[in-house]
């Protein structure tokens, strides 16, 4: 079995997370662009972290067997200093348009300012112009309506639902995201976000379609297995392997396929692991890591 | 080149990437914007295949390269049409924010870029990357190095070269420009390997004809009498072309490769060939 998490952020971590992401088999992911918990002072340490999205870290997530994508923008936090903004805007066409870029993301409201509005809004203009998804960010707070106006917000622009990844979602927020044709997709965070038992009455009660399982894995208390784990919770609770292969794999790959810079053909060849190692024996995703499973592949020399 | 460039694309490409390369290049030509630059440069990936190469045996610069640096050399060629300012800022503006591909496709198309003098830097500092594939768009098959160069960025190069196992051989310029700072600093690279129990690729011998003082003689010598069958070739080489006369003493010992050296059989050519081939079969084993 394999898993795509379609949400991590690895330039915030290590290598050791590199090797547990692989040998619990996640094959692909998306490295959104993001803020980095201090505030960027200038555009030019904005290229370096796109460049370091496209490059370096490609590269790093590459000697561990695991394919990296990323989404190129602006996040709402920084989209409030307007200077900056501007020069990042006009920096976004060199990369939107790079092999391996799937989407413009994360973008969306933070604190739900007009600044944020005016960058959503050029920013889901850019998304069209190159016909690329639209990964969004949600807001922590008054998350309920800052979510329905971003959707909002993207319609008014004319931006087709089918081609946004709405993310953050919860109880209060997943209904009207799949009403209105948006993929809805829920990050399993501990304590700020959403645990995977929630998750688990989440797919009960809405199925599989258009439902995305991530990480969100950052600088933060976070978990770059949560979707293996999440998975295997699943499978303890009953939900059928279709439908966890479903959020867990088909359903990131079809919604960022659209960009055309990612596809199974890219990893072909790679095996996956056992589903079995995964969810019947309790070595792999529950005391923690089967040590030996990962470093075995990584001899050092 | 543009068109050459285009037809051989052309003859294997998927033909909805060939017109759509076509078009752009036309609307480029007429009308050049930085914006639909930026996106034809890296949406190249999103319209051919980085897996398929290009074929023109008559034309053996381009002769094998994949898709994606083919069709981005021809786009860099109608950049290389616009005024100086334009030009150097889109070049740079790429160039700075561009992947391994991109950059690869960049550093390839330099010998057809104009303002040169203002590329030998970025040139320079694309060696100092850690990624082979880089380090050869600049360093092999190209003759910019040659032509631009100082000695201190040439012999940093080829010094480069010999320690990541690059073929000396497809370094334009490499019989030409060798000196003496880069002879002595070849000769302590390999007394450094020696003493770690290591070898020097025999190619690097090259860059010493000329300059055998009494060190670098004996260097030489050593290889003559090496077991393995590629240096002593390159002792051979330098024998046969070094015009002071102080290694004619080793003329008897080397007798069967001064031989093939003159039937032809035997040259830098063919020994960096074959070291070459050696390379590649390690790396796959």
């Amino acid at each position: 079995m394999r898993f795509f998490d379609s949400h991590v952020h690895m330039v915030s971590r290590t290598t050791d997370d590199y090797q547990r992401m692989a040998a619990a088999g996640v094959t692909a992911i998306i490295e959104p662009s993001f803020w980095q918990g201090q505030p960027r002072t200038e555009v030019g340490t904005f290229k370096d972290y796109f460049n370091s999205l496209i490059g370096f870290e490609r590269f790093r997530a590459s000697q561990f067997g695991i394919q990296h994508y990323c989404t190129i923008g602006l996040n709402p936090k920084e989209a409030n200093n307007e200077k900056l903004a501007e020069a990042v805007l006009e920096l976004m066409p060199l990369y939107i348009c790079k092999e391996g870029v799937v989407g413009i993301g994360e973008i969306g409201f933070d604190d739900q300012t007009k600044a944020e509005e005016k960058y959503l809004i050029k920013q889901a203009e850019l998304a069209l112009e190159a016909d690329l998804p639209i990964q969004i960010h949600t807001p922590h707070r008054d998350k309920k309506k800052g979510t329905i106006r971003t959707m909002d917000v993207l319609e008014d622009v004319g931006i087709d639902p089918r081609k946004v990844i709405i993310d953050h979602n919860n109880e209060e927020t997943v209904k009207e995201v799949l009403d209105r044709g948006y993929w809805s997709a829920f990050t399993i965070y501990p304590h700020t976000k959403l645990g995977n038992e929630r998750m688990v009455e989440l797919m009960l009660e809405y199925g599989a379609e258009q439902i995305v399982v991530d990480s969100a894995a950052d600088w933060g208390i976070s978990d770059p297995l949560a979707v293996p784990k999440t998975a295997a919770l699943m499978k303890d609770r009953g939900i059928s392997l279709e439908k966890i292969e479903q959020v867990t794999y088909h359903n990131p790959l079809a919604a960022y396929g659209q960009s055309g810079q990612v596809s199974e053909k890219d990893w072909d060849g790679s095996e996956g692991i056992d589903p079995s190692a995964l969810f019947e024996g309790n070595t792999l995703l529950r005391g923690g890591m089967d040590v030996d499973t990962a470093m075995s592949q990584y001899l050092i020399e | 080149m543009r068109d050459t460039l285009i037809d051989t694309i052309a003859a294997s490409a998927n033909p909805d990437a060939v017109s759509w390369l076509r078009e752009t290049i036309s609307g480029l030509s007429e009308n050049f914007e930085k914006r639909p630059f930026y996106y034809a440069f890296s949406g190249v990936s999103r319209r051919f295949d980085k897996a398929a190469t290009i074929h023109s045996p008559e034309n053996p610069l381009i002769d094998g390269w994949d898709e994606y640096r083919a069709a981005r050399v021809a786009l860099l060629l109608v950049l290389a049409e616009q005024d100086k300012e334009v030009f150097l800022e889109t070049f740079f503006a790429v160039l700075n924010t561009a992947d391994i591909r991109e950059q690869i496709a960049l550093f390839s198309a330099l010998r057809w870029m104009p303002h040169q003098e203002d590329l030998i830097e970025p040139a320079v500092d694309g060696l100092r990357s850690n990624i082979v594939d880089i380090y050869d768009a600049i360093a092999l098959d190209n003759p910019f190095p040659q032509q631009h160069f100082t000695d201190e960025a040439w012999n940093q190069m080829v010094l480069k070269a010999i320690f990541i196992s690059r073929p000396l051989y497809r370094i334009a310029g490499i019989a030409e420009r060798k000196n003496q700072l880069l002879a002595e600093a070849i000769s302590d690279l390999a007394h450094e390997r020696w003493a770690a129990g290591r070898a020097i690729t025999p190619e690097a011998w090259r860059s010493c004809i000329g300059f055998l003082d009494d060190r670098i003689a004996g260097d030489i010598r050593k290889m003559a009498q090496s077991e393995n069958s590629d240096d002593r070739s390159a002792a051979a080489l330098v024998v046969s072309e070094d015009s002071s006369g102080v290694l004619e003493d080793l003329r008897g010992a080397l007798q069967p490769e001064l031989e093939s050296i003159e039937s032809g059989s035997l040259t830098w050519h063919t020994l960096g060939k074959t070291m070459e081939e050696k390379l590649v079969r390690k790396s796959l084993t």
